[in-house]
């Protein structure tokens, strides 16, 4: 069996050699080659296909305009993608075949916490910059490591603009119900709630952990019914959020604020849910009604009318892809600041980078994510999205409270 | 109190869920001596199943269920004769590591075919239910339930009432003795393995009306068919049924601990499940093997 | 010559070669062979591929001894690997123990550990037992991710445990070197106990256990070694995959798959035998590698779209399991050892063996 693997590996190196592109010598200069490991298989795959979409998106504008521009000249981008189906070993494998073998410049991150915390190791031994755009848990930003920059709010922040508008909000809401699925980044989502909250003048009366990708969670509503809380928060991804406002639905589960971090802002909720899925209110990172002025590449609205173009039939571009093309943003901006393809003066570059684009303000603090950035609310409204909070990015005024199950 | 009556009602209802995906692999464990490992794939085959014929059609889910069945039977009955009867007489741990391979093989075509999408089936009475003073009875769960225990009631009917039935209770107890009686052993296997097949594609059905499918939500229901049938015990359908009643009020009650009880599904659940097969391995109605 | 024998030269070749390339190539790496312009034949990837093929080594021979030699099929080492690993992280990172002190109690913890567990467990068979020992290793990750000591987590929780990069020099050598070492203590001590009259004692008890019990084997007491031993070395291998890793979590230090991946390798490579469990850890996990896309090496299949290549793969490696299970259960080593050879007699007789 082993001289038929080794045979089997000589005719696959005949077939075809798929390494990475290394260095293209086109007419310009040479191409700078981003690494992306990503779960397009396995648990995370939607998320992970929206930070692609986010990517790509980027990369197309870039190559159109010949490069990125380093010290005059051109320099065309390549991103190169490998699948790590949703296992962070495997990510960790990826990565570092990326840096090896792809030869990779830079490093674009994972989806999800957990494949970011071991990744950031691997750029850090191989001291390679790498910006992520879709693992907000702070612990990695905790560990001192110099390559890792986050270009997203950080998790604790997540649902603290929910309570912001609720304390906005007449009748104020006051009693909260908060379920949480139990892996690293929504424990953080749900500390900073439990952190923020009786500074509003608000209270966790009901705090549920269940398991991370739990479906039958009827007793956790339950639960929450007890209490006959204000708002309902829930802080997962989007199976359990969708398995959450199904069983509210179920065991009549009312309150004025349904709020669910990650979840109401892809378009699998709206298509699972349909009419239930109108009132629920969502932490995001960013809308397509946000009002920041962009220093460069497309303002708030070519943004969404070039990922519209670019991928129909998916209606607005959810808060994933945007934050993964900001991650591509930061870099671009470094490479052109430090006018260098050098590791070391990129991420230089970086910590000092302080810019504003369609995503928002993009610094890092001291320790690599982006404090400086606030996360929006948006609330599904008739089965669209639309911005709520903060009012001076908002289109919409929030529709509070949220009507019983009963008389919709 | 009220809210006891609550917790309760919600575990019974979820144990049908459990009973349901349960008494497949039971019968094919109890008679084959197969752990199937795939059976967490039937069920979710069965479950897309309903979603596509519902999505193309608008057919009421419940009476895609029928369809589901044969359709199961008919691909689990295949998948026996075919691939399983090979390695029915080697050690247990090829069973298996086949079973393994074949729910491997199952659920990436699933994901080849429909992407790992969260897909759902919604129908107008989704989320509306009975409510009993104070206490909520979600329609679908019911009829779930009720179709659970049906299904079960059949299966029992089945076994011990028809000559097929019998011939696979025969086969259960001494696969030699009857072949030497006459019994065409690889049929008889084979029509096993789709009638659990069958269960299964029928609680993949029950789930798809329930949560959000996608091509892995299978998994979780194969480690949780190991419990309920080690609970209940091997051996007769009932048994089965009641060990996914209690293991559904179990999970609820866990769930109900303040805090993170609920993280502690799983563990609770492995540790009832190791803590019965240390001291009483027949379950709580089966009989010993 | 007979075939068989000339396969078997062939065999002894083959492995000596791997052996010696793993042990030497690793040497061109170091700054001495480079300023001798030796050509670098080891990259950082081939060291994390190369570890964690070592890693799979440890496991798959450790499982051996509990399921191949003593035929109790455990379906939970793992939890063996995640106790190992988290004891040396909680020492590590809690504790601030240095590596080298904190590195010998991982295999000690995980045997504490697989003696608790094992003297109730082991008085179950067969499928019983599978399940039993199923349901430990995933318990146990639980427990340990999700435990916590007045709302603090104790282990270190859903966000991990983060210890120091422990930036040697030469630091992917270092760890390669250690798995391997690791990797060598296993085949070594498989290879003592097969000779020695526990081996013998743990073979009777597969073969036969109440004939071994009759003939005086203290079964319990060698079944609970056996699985104490068998922990003890996975154990090992978490231990150093902590540090190496640099951040352990629930995920990666307690992966189910892990389970069957270390039993099919010992299978593929043959139970029972020595070097079989190794050489299955190396092919399988060189072709789940391949398939992964994490070698040098990949293949374009001009009909199918690059990014359904993982699945595909997926697919292939469901297909091959089935295919090695219902052809050649008694393990791949079984041609080249030269205790059979591969024909289609032998395929049909193996599959008329096991049919009904």
């Amino acid at each position: 069996m082993k001289k038929h693997i080794l045979a089997l590996l000589a005719v696959a190196g005949l077939v075809t050699l798929a390494c990475g592109s290394g260095s293209n010598q086109g007419a310009q200069g040479s191409t700078i080659v981003l690494g992306a490991p990503l779960g397009l298989t396995g648990s995370l795959t939607k998320e992970s296909a929206l930070t692609k979409q986010g990517y790509d998106l980027w990369l197309d504008w870039i190559n159109k305009q010949g490069g990125i521009n380093v010290n005059g000249t051109k320099h065309p981008v390549t991103i190169k993608y490998y699948d790590d189906t949703s296992n962070a070993n495997q990510s960790a494998v990826l990565m570092q075949k990326l840096i090896t073998e792809d030869k990779a410049n830079f490093l674009l991150g994972p989806y999800g916490s957990a494949a970011t915390a071991t990744d950031a190791a691997i750029a850090e031994q191989n001291q390679i910059p790498m910006v992520e755009a879709n693992g907000a848990a702070q612990s990695i930003f905790n560990q001192g490591y110099k390559y890792t920059f986050g270009v997203l709010s950080p998790a604790n922040k997540y649902l603290q603009g929910v309570l912001d508008m609720a304390a906005t909000l007449n009748p104020k809401p006051t009693k909260i119900a908060m379920l949480s699925a139990d892996d690293n980044f929504s424990l953080e989502v749900a500390q900073g709630v439990n952190d923020y909250a009786t500074g509003l003048g608000m209270q966790v009366v009901v705090y549920k952990k269940y398991k991370n990708g739990a479906t039958a969670l009827t007793a956790e509503v339950q639960a929450a019914k007890a209490v006959n809380p204000d708002i309902v928060l829930n802080s997962g991804h989007l199976a359990e959020a969708i398995a959450i406002h199904k069983a509210a639905k179920e065991q009549k589960l009312n309150a004025k604020i349904f709020a669910y971090s990650v979840g109401p802002s892809t378009p699998d909720f709206i298509k699972s849910l349909g009419k239930d899925a109108d009132y629920v209110y969502d932490g995001s990172q960013w809308t397509p009604q946000v009002k920041y002025k962009s220093q460069f590449y497309l303002s708030v609205s070519d943004y969404v009318a070039a990922y519209k173009a670019k991928y129909p039939g998916e209606g607005d571009p959810d808060y994933h892809v945007a934050e993964s093309t900001a991650a591509c943003l930061a870099l671009q901006r470094a490479i052109e600041k430090a006018n260098s393809l050098d590791a070391k003066k990129v991420r230089d570059a970086l910590a000092a980078l302080d810019v504003t684009t369609f995503y928002g303000r993009i610094k890092f603090d001291s320790r690599g994510i982006n404090t400086f950035k606030p996360m929006v609310v948006e609330q599904i409204q008739g089965g669209e999205h639309h911005t709520v909070f903060p009012s001076d990015v908002a289109d919409k005024k929030p529709m509070y409270p949220t009507p019983s199950w009963d008389q919709r | 109190m009220a809210d006891l009556v609550q917790l309760v009602t919600i575990g019974l209802l979820a144990g049908g869920i459990y009973a349901a995906v349960g008494v497949g692999f039971s019968l094919v464990w109890g008679v084959l001596n197969i752990v199937n490992l795939a059976h967490g794939a039937l069920v979710i085959v069965g479950a897309y199943l309903t979603w596509q014929i519902f999505t193309a059609s608008g057919l009421d889910p419940f009476l895609t269920l029928p369809i589901d069945a044969v359709a199961l039977f008919a691909f689990g009955y295949v998948v026996q004769r075919g691939v399983i009867n090979r390695i029915i007489r080697a050690p247990l741990l090829f069973t298996f590591l086949l079973t393994f391979g074949l729910n491997l093989i199952a659920v990436n075509v699933l994901l080849l075919i429909f992407k790992s999408d969260f897909r759902s089936v919604t129908t107008a009475y989704s989320g509306a239910g009975l409510d009993l003073g104070g206490i909520v009875v979600p329609y679908i769960r019911l009829a779930a339930l009720g179709i659970a225990l049906l299904v079960a009631a059949a299966l029992a009917l089945l076994l011990n009432r028809t000559r097929v039935g019998l011939a696979i209770q025969a086969v259960g107890s001494d696969r030699d003795a009857a072949q030497l009686v006459g019994i065409d052993l690889r049929h008889a296997y084979a029509v096993t393995y789709g009638l659990g097949a069958a269960c299964a594609g029928v609680a993949g059905g029950l789930i798809a009306m329930i949560q959000a499918i996608t091509p892995t939500a299978g998994e979780p229901y194969t480690l949780q068919a190991f419990v309920v049938v080690i609970l209940g015990g091997l051996g007769r359908v009932s048994a089965t049924v009641v060990g996914g009643l209690v293991f559904g009020l179990v999970e609820a009650f866990a769930q109900s601990i303040p805090g993170s009880g609920s993280v502690f599904a799983n563990a609770i659940a492995f540790g009832v499940m190791v803590l019965v097969l240390v001291t009483r391995p027949q379950g709580l109605l089966g009989r010993l093997r | 010559m007979t075939t068989s024998q000339r396969w078997q030269r062939i065999l002894i070749v083959l492995g000596c070669a791997v052996i010696a390339y793993a042990v030497l190539a690793p040497l061109t790496s170091l700054d001495g062979a480079q300023a001798l312009n030796l050509p670098l034949l080891t990259d950082k990837l081939w060291f994390r591929l190369a570890t964690i093929t070592a890693m799979f080594v440890v496991m798959a021979t450790a499982w051996n001894i509990i399921g191949g030699l003593t035929g109790y099929a455990a379906f939970g080492n793992v939890a063996f690997f995640g106790i190992g690993a988290y004891t040396t992280g909680m020492l590590i990172a809690k504790a601030k123990w240095p590596f080298l002190l904190a590195l010998p109690l991982a295999p000690v913890a995980a045997a504490i550990f697989a003696v608790l567990v094992g003297l109730p467990l082991l008085r179950l068979r067969g499928h019983y037992f599978a399940v039993a020992s199923l349901g430990v290793g995933v318990a146990v990750g639980e427990l340990v991710q999700n435990l916590d000591y007045r709302g603090e987590p104790i282990f270190g929780g859903a966000s991990g445990l983060f210890m120091p990069i422990f930036a040697v020099p030469n630091r992917d050598l270092y760890f390669f070197y250690l798995m391997l070492g690791a990797a060598g203590v296993s085949i070594a001590v498989t290879w003592a106990v097969i000779r020695s009259r526990f081996g013998y004692g743990l073979i009777a008890i597969r073969e036969n256990e109440e004939a071994a019990a009759v003939i005086g084997v203290n079964t319990t007491a060698y079944k609970v070694a056996a699985f104490a031993l068998a922990a003890a070395l996975t154990g090992l291998a978490g231990g150093i995959f902590a540090q190496w890793n640099v951040f352990i979590d629930q995920e990666n230090s307690f992966p189910i798959a892990y389970n069957v991946e270390m039993i099919l390798m010992a299978l593929l490579g043959g139970t029972g035998t020595v070097f079989g469990p190794a050489a299955g850890a190396v092919v399988l996990q060189l072709l789940i590698q391949f398939l992964s896309g994490s070698l040098p090496i990949t293949l374009d299949l001009p009909f199918v779209p690059e990014d359904a290549m993982p699945v595909l793969a997926q697919v292939v490696l469901g297909v091959l399991l089935a295919l090695v299970v219902i052809f050649a259960p008694r393990g791949v080593i079984d041609f080249f050892g030269g205790r059979s050879r591969l024909t289609v007699a032998y395929l049909r007789r193996s599959l008329r063996e096991t049919s009904i």
